[in-house]
């Protein structure tokens, strides 16, 4: 994880553990972020990570997370994702 | 393009196709209204496109649809007879779908004028259905109102089942022997994360054995941080198309630690098991329905069985086509090649020979994927038929002939205008005003208007006939002199009379209707057919009716070509154009003075035509006419009769288009590479005139 300036960067590739580490992190400091990026190259873990990316959307609309909004992803290992935010 | 734009792509084009059905089904449906086969045919159209709609956010036509369908249920729920002022109502509806369509796409703020009314219609027809007074139907109005918003809006079951749905369609169009297609639906328990399960742990072992795999991640009961916990599931639901070589037991076996209710493992049919099992169904309805209603009962003319096809797109067959038309010249090049040709080694000789008719057989399949039977237009020229009868109030017939008949797909969009135009010229001025004229006539009250397409010499003709009175010769001639389009000196023949019609201004009608009549419209089909490298006949009897055909080209990449030598170059005069070819005598040619040289055939002065002067060509010694040859060539100016050195031969050759430079020259339309790797350039005949006409300005 890295946070620089606005920007916090985390790995894709986040275990359950790791997760909740990130959430706690997170919650006191959402109203600082601009940004929420994924690094590249990464293969998810956890579904449990895009929903609390939307969630984190959902809560502060304005935060760009370009991950999300592509709406997709694809690797070898799960074919293409999509996720359905509906908003 | 992302993922989401082509799934919305796909969409657009669906639904395209969907309306242009409706269009012609619910024709049929008029002619036929007991026909509830095709009723229902009709309502799993506009269901289909409601959901779609829906699912891209195109809630204004979800709307009328959604009212739309409840009527179609109604009817084909209760098999109840439709009144003939219901089945008006009915057509109007997918002329309102198909304008609102438009405003979809094209993000149009204003509904079409007749939206409101047309959907108040509806919503009256259902609610007299359902016996409803109107307080209450605006209340279930805004009943449905609701149930609609949360359709588009809350619901995120549609668009879940629909991406699901367009994964299905998309896997199914790549699956292979072997492979198996499944659906998995994954409704974890809140506790599953806790439980050691997550979505992607079976994603990820589906995956294993999977050909192709797309999962679809339902959000919406994901809830802001205040309400969230990373420990627990939010995920109301995943879906997963998988492709795999596993057995649906072997798929099974990866959820056997979730309770049952968690997950639902689905087989999803092949395209062509669904379809050997739809004509299944289909024969066994129709042997039922013999045996009951006896033989004279039509089963559902229009329940169309679907086709193993796949979408690709026109412009990746363009480019195989180009590649196929360069493997035909390369192939050219070896078997005209002199020092090949000078092996004198039977199995190169049968090599070559092998290779031109493999090259022939996949320039023919290549050819013939971009060829579509023109059923669809005629089907579309109906409704065209159908409503010009009814704003003119004259009784017709439609006869539609040929409707098997191919066309290259690039031509067929080009075509619906110039067909609409001529077949609404053909009824509002073709046929006679009313009954009594007919009768009259000694005609029936009924009038007829043909649409017909065949083959003829290697051209594609289109043709529209009426029985009606047929277009006045001297009436036109006397026109056109009016109108100063000809001199009236001019020697024309009849088709070059009639063909005065088409030219820009030129009208007879005495009065002038929205339909036709304004002396706008049939230079505009003719500029249109002629851009399609096609042109357009008029035959007509008077009484008796018009013929009015549109000959074109089988492709707009390959034309069959004459090919001629003049001052030592090859030229290629497009073969549709040429009358005749003849070395003429002596006696049949004059040079009149500041007139130029012609040939008189047949009562007629055709000017010769000297490629070496349109070209500016140097040559050595001037040959006289009977020295050389005459291609007699058709024009929209008239015959014309090209003088050649030598007819070298006839061939099919693909159209390369010109460079800057030389697409200034008018009087050529393109290039071609021959066999021997030479260059020839199409003549554009239409563009050749005497010299001391184009010293003139060409008048």
């Amino acid at each position: 994880m890295e946070f620089d300036g606005d920007v916090l960067t985390i790995g894709a590739e986040l275990s359950m553990e790791e997760i909740r580490e990130f959430e706690q992190f997170i919650r006191p400091r959402l109203e600082y972020i601009e940004t929420i990026a994924i690094e590249a190259g990464g293969i998810l873990q956890s579904s449990a990570l895009i929903a609390l990316l939307v969630s984190l959307k959902r809560t502060r609309p304005e935060l760009n997370i370009p991950f999300l909004e592509r709406g997709m992803t694809t690797s070898g290992a799960y074919g293409t994702l999509h996720w359905m935010c509906h908003d | 393009m992302t993922k989401q734009e082509q799934v919305k792509a796909i969409f657009i084009e669906e639904a395209g196709e969907i309306i242009e059905k409706l269009d012609v089904d619910i024709l049929r449906f008029e002619e036929n209204s007991a026909d509830f086969n095709l009723l229902n045919e009709i309502f799993r159209g506009v269901h289909t496109l409601k959901g779609n709609a829906n699912a891209f956010g195109f809630t204004r036509l979800g709307e009328f649809v959604h009212h739309f369908e409840d009527v179609l249920d109604h009817y084909r729920s209760t098999q109840e007879d439709i009144e003939e002022h219901h089945l008006e109502l009915f057509v109007g509806s997918v002329d309102i779908i198909k304008e609102v369509m438009t405003c979809e796409l094209d993000a149009l703020p204003d509904l079409p004028s007749e939206y409101g009314g047309c959907l108040d219609r509806i919503k009256k027809l259902i609610a007299s259905k359902k016996n409803l007074p109107i307080e209450d139907l605006m209340e279930e109005a805004c009943g449905s109102l609701k149930d609609l918003a949360s359709e588009f809006g809350l619901s995120c079951a549609e668009q879940f089942e629909n991406a699901l749905s367009n994964a299905i369609q998309l896997s199914q169009a790549s699956q292979s022997e072997g492979l198996n297609l499944y659906r998995i639906d994954l409704t974890l328990d809140a506790d599953a994360y806790k439980r050691g399960f997550d979505h992607l742990l079976f994603i990820k072992l589906l995956g294993e054995k999977a050909a192709s795999m797309e999962s679809f991640f339902d959000m919406e009961a994901v809830p802001p941080l205040g309400q969230f916990t990373c420990d627990e599931n939010m995920i109301r639901r995943v879906g997963t198309i998988v492709l795999t070589s596993q057995t649906e037991e072997e798929v099974r076996e990866n959820f056997e630690f979730l309770f049952d209710h968690e997950y639902r493992v689905a087989r999803v049919e092949p395209v062509a098991a669904a379809q050997e099992r739809a004509r299944d169904a289909e024969k066994t309805q129709e042997v039922v329905k013999t045996a009951s209603k006896g033989s004279s009962e039509n089963p559902s003319a229009s329940a169309t069985s679907a086709k193993s096809t796949i979408r690709i797109d026109t412009f990746k067959l363009d480019e195989l086509f180009d590649s196929v038309g360069e493997l035909v010249i390369a192939q050219n090049f070896i078997a005209q090649n002199e020092k090949i040709r000078a092996i004198e080694d039977e199995s190169i000789s049968r090599t070559i020979e092998t290779l031109s008719k493999i090259t022939k057989r996949i320039q023919d399949r290549v050819m013939s994927l971009r060829m579509v039977a023109i059923r669809d237009t005629f089907d579309k020229m109906k409704r065209v038929v159908r409503d010009t009868s009814k704003k003119t109030g004259k009784e017709l017939r439609l006869n539609i002939q040929g409707e098997e008949t191919e066309i290259d797909k690039t031509m067929i969009d080009s075509l619906s205008d110039p067909l609409i135009h001529i077949i609404r010229n053909a009824i509002d001025h073709g046929l006679e005003a009313d009954a009594e004229e007919r009768l009259n006539a000694g005609k029936k009250v009924e009038g007829t208007i043909t649409l017909r397409a065949y083959h003829k010499s290697g051209s594609i003709v289109i043709s529209v006939s009426d029985d009606g009175r047929g277009i006045n010769k001297e009436k036109v001639f006397r026109k056109a002199i009016e109108r100063g389009i000809i001199t009236g000196d001019e020697n024309l023949s009849d088709s070059q009379i009639f063909g005065l019609i088409m030219q820009p201004g030129f009208s007879t009608a005495d009065t002038i209707s929205d339909l036709s009549g304004r002396g706008v419209g049939l230079d505009v089909v003719k500029t249109s057919i002629e851009k399609l490298r096609g042109k357009i006949e008029i035959d007509s009897k008077e009484g008796e009716g018009t013929t009015f055909s549109m000959v074109l080209p089988l492709t707009l990449a390959i034309i069959d070509g004459m090919l001629v030598q003049a001052a030592g170059e090859i030229y290629i005069i497009p073969t549709l154009s040429v009358v005749e070819s003849f070395r003429p005598e002596r006696e049949i040619v004059h040079a009149l003075k500041e007139k130029g040289e012609f040939v008189s055939m047949r009562g007629q002065y055709i000017p010769v035509i000297r490629l070496s002067d349109v070209f500016d060509l140097p040559v050595s010694e001037r040959l006289e006419p009977w020295e050389g040859i005459l291609v007699c060539v058709e024009t929209e100016a008239g015959r014309i009769a090209i003088m050649v050195d030598e007819l070298v031969g006839r061939q099919q050759v693909v159209i390369k288009p010109l460079g800057k430079a030389l697409s200034r020259l008018k009087e050529i339309s393109g290039g071609a590479i021959l066999g021997s790797g030479d260059i020839a350039l199409i003549l554009n005949v239409d563009e050749l005139r005497p010299l001391i006409e184009a010293s003139h300005g060409g008048n």
